[in-house]
């Protein structure tokens, strides 16, 4: 927004300064830079002239950027930095001949009268002056600051005066400044900030009960074993089972299945889960595939006995599913599903 | 019903807008400062019935000032803390949604687990699960130093726990959502997070750990108070009786 | 995905929500139509409500405020009628009056409106910040305060308005540069020009004319309510070892019948 800013933008100015020379004089050979004068064809009188005009403003804009970098400095009753500022302003305009220029010159003016005055009230102001470098010596001092003490040190990043802040600074300043303030405390709190949901399907439950006495825990390991292998039995069946679903819904209507109705169990939540987590093993194993139909749905089908040798040598991609029971119940609205196409295991059934 | 309060009052219930919880022997001092300050007589067993001025102009707002028990030192802590979940409540700007929805899985964790801990590499895998904006690891991080900031959650060795002020405020929404994980203390029959546990599995109370020490403090052979099993674990020193002579 | 895209969006409905009570939205029109109903007409609507419908509304206005006083944004009266009084308008004079008695008799807090055109309320503290003793709780400190305090001071002992150059340099000599990250405060510029300036504890405007653009900043109208010049003025005699009084003008502003009525809080103790 801002174009220029304190410090190290005068480079920014010049070189609008010269796009717009190169506008407005229309002057072969003024293409290059500063010195390009020197080896130009055209006839010297002019190009003498456009020499000192550019030089001229070159100085304009010194001088305001000068008088606007330097604010605090011209405004300091012990000099006559101003002054100096304007008597220059007047050599220069001794050899303005343009409006470019002349318009440079009024530009200086209106900063340096506004600077003026600045000057001015502070001179006719009653009492003591304030003085900002002086107010932030002390306060540097307020909030702890370790000066160097050694002198051949390096001051950090060239910093103004040296030494380093403690931690606690800001802190400390704050906490001194707080009687000026009269803030009003704020409430917080986090019962309330969000919505009220079940917690996810409680599955720790039965294990927290089992706290292992010293006994136990000796023989758990094996116990565990035999569990982990017949996890991944019962999982190998439920694949199978899952995929011997979408073959028959897919042998009824040979077109793809919305992923979701064939996963979602409307009645059951943990099903649902389970459902994913096994059909995400009949993708894996290249038995199933996951497309997005022409809504961009993601829909499932089966894939041809052929195809699977073949399908091997197919790049998989990855996708993570998350569902929670919020999206769940969305999901069963939003595709209206009645019923779950694949059916509970009967073992389990209530 | 509601008292008209003093500017005593009013800097107590600012002070605790200020800081979320105090403890008790902070409390008490802050009555007697608050007392001071606007030249209100201060009668040093009236602390809960000087609170109980203030929760009476407060119900409408559905705030409170309430008493609890920190299972870390067993001492009475005293929390400002709200009520209800309303469309106004809820437009709270402390933590953005994927935040909250964060927090809500830390306290997932931390209610299902057996010793009321969650892990920091759990709760960085949880943001796996998240269903609004996913967190970034550093952004999780960042979020959980502010939890433990904000005096939510505590932390030691990368492990979180609730604070005293989370427990305070939330234990009537932990009781309701997680109604058959949350267990209560079989001394203080207050919920229950850090504690021990019978290990008779037909039992498996639960009890705070400054509830064993005190409960158990000077028995040669501890007992579960349920189920008369041995009570296997080690028994902590009694911590923080300094305030616990007047009651 | 886009079915997660659609379920995304019915889910983000609150978090939209929420973002629009934040910012500042563009509601001008909709608190143009609200008028600030008569007393006859706010008469004749209390007597359409019991009084616990009343109170109700009351204690939603004062949650409201206090949700929003958290990030110190003042609430607006169309986000206030908008999302709380709703069909409540016609007694909004009487619900808003029974807030600002709330917070006075409960919390010690004034309900001030500080800007009466764009009608924007905000919260100051009744009770002084400064007691005998120091508190035996000690509050967190918030080290934007202290940033603040040091724009504030220099704002106001320059003569009320002070060019952006001057500020920076001044903040500069604390360490705190514009256009570096600060490791306590961040991104330093916005926090003092976007969220210093929303929650109106300063101005920051264009200079007209000026080529490059150059900036000032003033105080804000919530720091005219809650801060005292007085106390800057105390604790910069302290910092600078000199008698406040020697700043003449500044001391006759800052005990001036006009400020010392709202934020001056030196004297009476």
């Amino acid at each position: 927004m801002r174009k220029a800013r304190a410090g190290g933008d005068d480079e920014a100015v010049r070189q609008n300064g010269s796009s717009s020379r190169r506008r407005t004089d229309q002057h072969p050979g003024d293409g290059e830079d500063h010195d390009s004068s020197s080896g130009g064809v055209q006839d010297d009188d002019d190009d003498n002239d456009l020499g000192l005009r550019r030089e001229i403003r070159s100085k304009y804009r010194d001088l305001i950027n000068s008088v606007q970098q330097n604010r605090e400095d011209m405004l300091s009753p012990s000099n006559n930095k101003l002054t100096e500022v304007l008597e220059e302003a007047n050599k220069l305009f001794k050899d303005v001949r343009q409006a470019r220029e002349a318009a440079l010159d009024a530009q200086l003016l209106v900063v340096a009268t506004d600077l003026g005055k600045e000057k001015a009230s502070q001179l006719f102001s009653e009492g003591s002056a304030f003085d900002p470098s002086a107010f932030a010596e002390h306060l540097l001092s307020f909030m702890g600051l370790n000066r160097l003490e050694d002198e051949d040190d390096e001051p950090p990043n060239g910093c103004a005066s040296d030494g380093y802040l403690p931690k606690d600074a800001w802190h400390r300043l704050a906490r001194r400044a707080e009687c000026c303030f009269r803030t009003a405390p704020s409430f917080h709190y986090m019962m309330g900030s969000f919505y009220t949901e079940p917690p996810p399907p409680k599955q720790r439950i039965e294990r927290q009960r089992k706290a292992p006495s010293k006994e136990a825990k000796r023989i758990m390991p094996t116990q565990l074993k035999k569990m982990e292998e017949s996890h991944q039995e019962a999982t190998e069946k439920e694949v199978e089972r899952i995929l011997g679903y979408l073959k028959s819904y897919y042998q009824d209507d040979p077109s793809p299945i919305s992923y979701y109705e064939f996963v979602i169990d409307p009645n059951s939540f943990s099903r649902t889960v389970e459902n994913i987590f096994h059909t995400s093993f009949l993708i894996r194993d290249g038995l199933a595939r996951l497309k997005l139909d022409s809504d961009k749905l993601p829909c499932i089908e089966p894939v041809e006995e052929e195809e699977v040798e073949a399908a091997g040598s197919f790049s998989r991609k990855q996708c993570i599913v998350s569902i929670s029971p919020k999206i769940w119940r969305e999901l069963i609205d939003v595709f209206e599903i009645k019923e779950t196409i694949i059916q509970p295991p009967e073992t389990q059934s209530e | 019903m509601s008292r008209e309060l003093g500017d005593g009052h009013r800097r107590f219930l600012q002070t605790l807008m200020a800081v979320g919880v105090t403890d008790e022997q902070e409390a008490r001092a802050l009555y007697q400062h608050c007392c001071d300050t606007h030249t209100m007589q201060c009668i040093p067993d009236k602390l809960d019935e000087f609170i109980e001025a203030i929760n009476s102009r407060l119900q409408p707002m559905f705030m409170q000032i309430r008493k609890g028990m920190s299972e870390e030192n067993g001492r009475q802590y005293y929390a400002l803390v709200n009520m209800a979940e309303t469309d106004i409540t809820r437009m709270t700007s402390d933590y953005a949604d994927n935040e909250l929805e964060l927090f809500r899985k830390t306290l997932d964790l931390i209610v299902s687990s057996e010793n009321g801990k969650a892990s920091s590499t759990d709760i960085l895998n949880s943001t796996d699960t998240m269903t609004s904006k996913k967190l970034k690891k550093s952004e999780t991080e960042h979020l959980l130093t502010r939890l433990v900031q904000d005096n939510w959650l505590c932390e030691r060795r990368g492990e979180y726990t609730l604070s005293t002020r989370c427990i305070i405020e939330m234990e009537p929404y932990i009781r309701t959502m997680y109604q058959e994980q949350v267990k209560v203390c079989h001394i203080c029959h207050n919920i229950a997070f850090q504690c021990q546990i019978c290990e008779n599995p037909s039992c498996g109370i639960k009890i705070h750990n400054p509830c064993v020490a005190r409960y158990f403090k000077g028995r040669v052979e501890p007992r579960c108070p349920a189920c008369d099993d041995f009570w296997p674990h080690e028994i902590p020193e009694v911590r923080g009786l300094r305030s616990q002579s007047k009651r | 995905m886009t079915q997660r895209k659609r379920l995304s969006n019915v889910q983000s409905s609150s978090q939209s929500k929420r973002q629009s009570n934040s910012f500042m939205t563009q509601e001008e029109d909709e608190d143009a139509t609200f008028t600030q109903p008569s007393t006859s007409q706010v008469q004749r609507g209390l007597e359409k409500l019991t009084a616990a419908q009343v109170d109700q509304k009351t204690a939603e206005v004062v949650q409201y405020i206090l949700v929003k006083d958290q990030k110190k944004i003042p609430v607006r009266r169309a986000d206030l009628v908008k999302h709380v009084i709703k069909d409540y308008r016609t007694v909004y004079p009487e619900i808003i009056k029974r807030a600002m008695l709330t917070f006075e008799q409960v919390f010690g807090l004034k309900l001030v409106e500080i800007d009466s055109k764009n009608h924007m309320y905000v919260l100051v503290n009744n009770l002084d910040a400064s007691t005998a003793r120091p508190s035996p709780v000690e509050r967190p400190s918030n080290p934007k305060m202290g940033l603040l305090f040091v724009i504030l001071s220099v704002i106001f002992m320059k003569g009320g308005v002070v060019r952006e150059n001057l500020m920076w340099n001044t903040l500069k000599k604390l360490r705190v540069d514009p256009g570096q990250r600060h490791e306590e405060f961040g991104d330093v510029r916005k926090v003092i020009t976007d969220e210093f300036v929303r929650q109106r504890y300063l101005e920051y405007v264009r200079v007209p004319h000026t080529e490059p653009v150059e900036y000032e900043f003033r105080w804000g109208q919530r720091s005219d309510m809650e801060v005292s010049k007085a106390q800057i003025l105390e604790f910069m005699g302290q910092l600078l070892e000199q008698d406040p009084q020697s700043w003449t003008q500044q001391y006759r502003e800052a005990h001036s019948t006009a400020s010392s009525s709202q934020a001056s809080s030196s004297n009476h103790r």
